[in-house]
């Protein structure tokens, strides 16, 4: 009968997807991003299930204790033991468990690390876009402070901030740990001193595409500006916002270690992977498995998001030649 | 075809880097065998004994070669002594510019420009302690051939005092120097106010101005602060001359001709590396003789190179604990001297030295005059290790935990501490030790570090030592004087800093009025014994108040590649013997 | 496009007057520079209090001046403007003075008595001539002139610096595309593994791990080994020879971290302009890959490539902090960061001045080179 051959045809056609549902397949099928993702959820399995591996016996405190006491005890007769039964990654200079710390360090380090790219991202890239939209004397003053911003060394900033700031900001808690209000700063510093590489790029691309014809015609069609803004540059800018994200992630874990190689890093005992590294320097040769465990977690870390930030690009960009 | 090419540039890559890997090695230098200078005996009872001067007058067996390399950690402000106190310009000076006398290796006097020490017994020592004669050596010249005189030394005490220079120290000339007098060419007499005990290590000894090269520039431009002599000092006095100063890069000497004893090195070669890692690697790998500022750590794998040695040598330095017992802005259980036993009794700092240390080069001391004997306390022991003690000391002043969060608490205030010192990461692991050790009697620790501009800054500046923001403040110290004991102005009653006073040195806001008497006295004391007495009354005094409480001495380590023979550091002028220095073949 | 570039030279003058005002503000938070001028014997209290008076440090530092005072905790006190910092209660006064350190700086004090011995009266005529005329200062610690200690310095960072990024643009650009056309290829994934490895170490662990392996190491097994520190070896002195061997660490150094990160963003650049019609189009016309790449693509996709160089290059002035404080390579960098430790105001201000000016001026040059090299911007 016509009706049966004609809803055999319906069935067999092909369903349009939206373009999320575009994207998240396309994500899906990127095999690098995959990876990455995979190599994130272990760390993040890490940094938080791990902590069931802090645990065991402190000599000096003569009890059994977990979690971040654990990480923190320090038993000067066991410096610098390579990695063995009890002490899995090694322990440090003074004694402290390497496995340990790598798992609470992740946590501060990864808190460092997503919340400045996330900070200098966006903060970037309003700027960029607002500066290159607008043109005329927005983009000269956005710029001009970009300028004085970027000769303002972060050294400087680094050692105000931890100076005036670390007493006056509270020790906020997070996720039951008590963060000293040295990481907050941190944070602020590599965003505020960071934004202005995002935003020179995304301001040089939308440049180029506020000139295209789609720009005009939906202006033409009266959309407004933040309309044109968010709905049509940002989408199209997208591809290097990624990788700006992806390399200020990476770059603020990196640059955490060198504020700490400075002597300006988080206050107190507290373990992240920057100042583990740090702590690392002067034993390269002697004890490489003070740096040789939280450097790979930072490689892997890199990595992972790496990967994922390249599957978004290919995921996002409309004009991607990846084939589904 | 192309495999062709790239094989022959990669062989010609090879090539090259191996040609230039063979330019760089040191070229082999021939050893002159003369016989060392007269050695200096070890002082008898005095630690100021008049010994030989260095023997002037054989002629060398052969020219002087060869070239030591000494790595510095920090680059001079500047050459002139007038205008730095730095350690790493007045060390240089044992090469350019030697003064009056210096101090051997074990800290006795030994007469340079001077005939001879100035003793009470060679009447160079007035009986009332007010009067410095001095005699200076007939053959004494500058590097440039001009006579050495006493009317250098008048030149110089005028400049110092001079409000048209720059100065930065007049100590001790401006308060306690009467007046310098030339009585002829080779005969000075100094006149003090009050008798001036620390006058051995104080006056004249490396900071001589060349009179004849300087007051022409002073008549010319009315200040010498901008005397090309600060930054090429070309005339000095010194087995070595200034030859070239690259900022940030080195520093060069060179054999001095005109010198009574001719050294056998050609040159002395300073190089600048502030990161303590490289220079353990330039170590390591032979690029430097002469290694400063090493820890103990580092002891253990530079000696298994087997051609590197480590001697230390004990410059009054010792890593002390600073009590806040300011009552306007300490903890007020530091006001307490039970709580502050109770701190030392709960710290174990033998531990930490074992452990993080070496215990043979760094000891635990009881006193702040452990590096200047024979000041130094016979009896006093270090407070022992003794938690058990210290819990019961806290509970009888008051101190329990109430409220069992694990510090103790009195009055609504919990028992935090705030713990501050620079950045160095000994001392932050030092640091997250004590923390814990305190926590287990119950005192809770506030870590904080600061760089060394701002740790040390003044009271103007917000410093947090200056301004009181601390109870307990770690950083090495030495009495200023070294190899004299005098360390007053750290504990003085009127020397407290605050805001009407903030340049005092007493930063612990301590006085004692039976410790001030003490310590103004001993500043005029000339005779040896009953200093050394009043010294062990006041150290006696601090010790049972608990005013400082002492971690490790911590003495200079040097590393020393056996590629240089003939060093003997010591612990006040570490290159005083720099003319005996040569390099094996 | 010539009023464009007048406008933003007329732009850059108040710009750089606020850049120096913000400066030396954050100048004066850094630290006392009387207090480390003893290093390990510090000055005697009148002696601070002279050297204060003669360096020009106890006049205000601005025009609007703060005094915080530290007050006891005693009950009495009541503050109007208090501020709880720490343990310390604190009460803020401010007052407006025209003779200030930053008026000093700008314009020098040649035009005024200053008081010398401190009896508060004035006594000699001051030798400062101002930045506006071409005295940048004297140092506090070294009491040279500041322009003299940044000539010393800056030919030794060019020397490192220019090299470093010649490579680095080379490297990036040739390791970024080739990438780009063989993507997800074997070649791809390891120069990307690489390139992160590279990219997740920080800089001082990679300067030491280098040192460690060709100079030290290499020398203990016999193979031709590099010099650890410095720029030349005192016994053969300072030949091109010898500082090309010294360079190579610190050159290696600098390089792989940067061209790491240069190279993905190459790489994603030109991935992306790829896949761009126009491309597809000449490719459908039949021109040779080579071409499609280097005549269409490359030029589109090196564009925010400018962007980052354009940003790099008033640094270069700047040195590398780090890099020449572990390889003792005595440039801006290390004049920079010794001089910070010290608190020396005139010269901290020297450089970054220096470094404000390049910006401000390699700015408007990338700007200008944007806009030929896309025709599609405009500059309004």
């Amino acid at each position: 009968m016509a009706v049966s051959s004609i809803k055999t045809n319906v069935s067999s056609a092909k369903v349009s997807l939206s373009p999320s549902a575009l994207a998240v397949r396309r994500f899906r099928k990127h095999r690098m991003a995959m990876v990455g993702l995979g190599l994130l959820i272990l760390l993040a399995l890490y940094i938080t299930a791990g902590v069931v591996f802090s645990h065991g016996y402190c000599a000096p405190i003569g009890q059994d204790v977990s979690g971040e006491s654990y990480a923190n005890c320090n038993d000067t007769s066991l410096k610098l033991r390579s990695p063995s039964a009890e002490h899995p990654f090694g322990t440090d200079v003074i004694g402290r468990d390497i496995l340990a710390r790598t798992v609470y360090g992740g946590q501060i380090s990864l808190l460092i690390g997503l919340s400045a790219a996330i900070m200098e991202v966006a903060l970037g890239a309003l700027i960029g876009l607002i500066a290159a939209y607008y043109g005329g004397w927005v983009d000269n003053l956005l710029m001009r402070i970009a300028e004085a911003m970027l000769t303002i060394p972060n050294l400087f900033l680094l050692i105000i901030g931890a100076r005036f700031f670390t007493n006056a900001i509270p020790n906020i808690n997070l996720f039951g740990r008590e963060l000293t209000g040295n990481v907050i700063i941190i944070i602020l510093i590599i965003g505020f001193t960071s934004w202005m590489y995002v935003a020179r790029i995304v301001r040089a691309n939308v440049l180029s595409l506020r000139e295209q014809d789609y720009v005009s015609a939906s202006r033409a069609l009266g959309a407004s500006d933040s309309r044109i803004i968010f709905g049509h540059l940002l989408p199209n800018t997208i591809a290097p916002l990624i990788v700006s994200a992806t390399l200020g992630v990476a770059g603020a874990i990196i640059s955490e270690a060198y504020v700490s190689f400075l002597g300006l890093g988080v206050q107190g005992a507290t373990a992240t992977w920057g100042n583990m590294l740090e702590g690392a320097y002067r034993y390269l040769e002697t004890a490489p498995w003070l740096w040789f465990f939280p450097g790979t977690l930072i490689l892997f870390t890199v990595l992972g998001i790496n990967f994922i930030g390249d599957g978004l690009r290919d995921a996002l960009d409309p004009r991607s030649t990846r084939h589904i | 075809m192309k495999y062709n090419k790239l094989y022959i540039l990669l062989s010609l890559a090879v090539i090259a880097s191996m040609a230039l890997a063979a330019c760089g090695a040191a070229p082999a230098t021939e050893v002159p065998a003369t016989e060392p200078p007269a050695a200096t005996e070890p002082p008898a009872t005095e630690p100021s004994v008049a010994t030989e001067p260095p023997a002037a007058t054989e002629p060398p067996a052969a020219e002087p070669s060869g070239i030591a390399t000494i790595t510095f950690t920090q680059e001079p402000d500047s050459l002139s002594p007038m205008y730095t106190s730095m350690w790493f310009s007045s060390i240089t000076r044992q090469f350019w510019n030697q003064g009056l006398w210096t101090f051997d290796d074990k800290n006795g006097a030994v007469p340079i420009l001077a005939a001879e020490i100035p003793t009470v017994e060679n009447g160079g020592v007035s009986a009332d302690g007010k009067t410095l004669t001095i005699k200076l050596r007939e053959d004494a010249k500058w590097s440039d051939g001009e006579p050495f005189t006493a009317n250098d030394l008048v030149f110089t005490y005028n400049m110092i005092l001079s409000d048209k220079n720059t100065v930065n120290s007049t100590y001790p000339y401006a308060d306690y120097v009467a007046s310098v007098e030339a009585v002829d060419d080779h005969t000075a007499v100094v006149k003090f106010n009050e008798p001036f005990a620390p006058w051995l290590t104080s006056i004249f000894v490396s900071d001589i101005l060349p009179e004849h090269v300087l007051q022409p520039v002073f008549d010319a431009e009315g200040t010498l602060d901008n005397a090309e002599w600060n930054k090429a000092p070309t005339v000095g006095t010194g087995p070595f001359m200034f030859s070239e100063w690259e900022s940030g890069s080195h520093l060069i000497f060179k054999a001095n001709p005109n010198w009574f004893v001719q050294p056998k090195l050609e040159e002395v070669f300073i190089r600048f590396v502030p990161d303590d890692a490289a220079q353990e690697a330039a170590i390591l790998a032979g690029d430097t003789d002469i290694g400063v500022f090493l820890s103990s750590d580092q002891i253990e794998k530079l000696e298994a190179t087997g051609n590197v040695k480590v001697p230390s040598v004990s410059s009054g330095y010792a890593e002390t604990w600073f009590l806040n017992v300011n009552p306007e802005t300490a903890h007020p259980a530091m006001l307490d001297v039970n709580v502050r036993k109770a701190i030392a009794l709960a710290t174990d700092r033998f531990s930490i030295v074992n452990d993080l240390l070496l215990e043979s080069v760094n000891p635990v001391p009881a006193t702040v005059w452990v590096g200047t004997p024979p000041y130094n306390h016979p009896n006093l022991e270090p407070y022992p290790y003794d938690p058990e003690q210290a819990k019961e000391l806290l509970d009888a002043a008051g101190w329990i935990d109430s409220n069992g969060d694990g510090t103790r608490d009195k009055e609504g205030v919990e028992l935090v501490l705030r713990y501050v010192t620079t950045t160095r990461e000994l001392r932050k692991n030092v640091q997250a030790v004590v923390q814990q050790q305190w926590a287990a009697v119950g005192i809770g620790a506030e870590l904080r570090n600061f760089t060394g501009d701002i740790f040390f800054g003044g009271y103007a500046a917000g410093g947090p030592m200056a301004i009181g923001d601390y109870d307990v403040a770690e950083y090495s110290n030495a009495p200023t004087g070294f190899p004299d004991p005098e360390a007053s102005s750290n504990w003085l009653c009127s020397e407290i800093v605050s805001a009407d006073n903030p340049e005092g040195g007493n930063w612990q806001g301590y006085c004692n009025p039976e410790l001030d008497a003490l310590l103004i006295e001993q500043a005029s004391t000339v005779d040896l014994n009953k200093r050394i007495e009043q010294y062990q009354q006041i150290q006696q005094i601090m010790y049972d108040d608990v005013v400082v409480i002492m971690l490790w001495s911590d003495p200079d380590l040097w590393s020393l590649n056996d590629r240089l023979q003939g060093v003997r550091f010591s612990g006040a002028m570490p290159f005083w013997n720099s003319a005996e220095w040569f390099v094996e073949p | 496009m010539t009023n464009y570039i007048l406008r933003r030279i007329a732009q850059a003058i108040p710009l750089l007057l606020i850049i120096s005002i913000i400066l030396f503000t954050l100048m004066q938070a850094i630290g006392d520079p009387i207090a480390t001028l003893g290093a390990r014997i510090p000055p005697k209290p009148e002696d601070k209090e002279r050297l204060r008076r003669q360096l020009g440090l106890d006049l205000p530092v601005f025009f609007i001046d703060c005094k915080t005072e530290k007050l006891s905790l005693s009950p009495g006190n009541k503050p109007s403007l208090g501020t709880k910092v720490g343990n310390i209660l604190t009460n803020t006064d401010c007052q407006f003075s025209l003779y200030n350190q930053y008026l000093v700086w700008l314009v020098g004090n040649d035009w005024r008595m200053v008081d010398m011995d401190g009896d508060g009266l004035g006594d000699v005529p001051g030798k400062r001539l101002g930045v506006l005329r071409g005295d940048l200062g004297t140092s506090l610690v070294t009491r040279r002139p500041v322009v003299e200690m940044i000539a010393d310095r800056l030919p030794n960072t060019l020397i490192l610096m220019v090299t470093v990024e010649i490579i680095i643009i080379l490297l990036s650009l040739a390791l970024g595309l080739y990438s780009a056309l063989r993507p997800y290829s074997a070649f791809d994934n390891i120069a990307t593994g690489l390139s992160f490895v590279g990219f997740s170490m920080p800089v001082f662990w990679l300067a030491l791990s280098l040192m460690y392996l060709f100079a030290v190491n290499f020398r203990r097994w016999g193979l031709p080994y590099l010099p650890t520190v410095g720029m030349f070896d005192p016994a053969v002195g300072k030949t091109p020879a010898e500082l090309i061997k010294h360079m190579i660490l610190p050159v290696a150094t600098l390089s792989i971290i940067s061209i790491a990160g240069y190279s993905r963003f190459v790489r994603s650049s030109v991935l992306e302009t790829l896949g761009q019609d126009y491309v597809r189009t000449a490719r459908a016309k039949g021109l040779r890959g080579i071409i499609v790449v280097m005549r269409h693509a490359l030029p589109n996709a090196v564009l925010p490539f400018i962007t980052l160089i354009g940003l790099d290059i008033p640094f270069l002035l700047a040195g590398a902090v780090v890099t020449e404080s572990i390889f003792a390579w005595p440039g801006m960098g290390r004049l920079f960061i010794d001089h910070t430790e010290r608190s020396d105001f005139p010269i901290l201000m020297g450089i970054l001045m220096l470094i404000a000016v390049a910006v401000v001026f390699f700015q408007i040059v990338t700007d200008v080179v944007y806009s030929f090299v896309d025709p599609r911007i405009r500059l309004d």
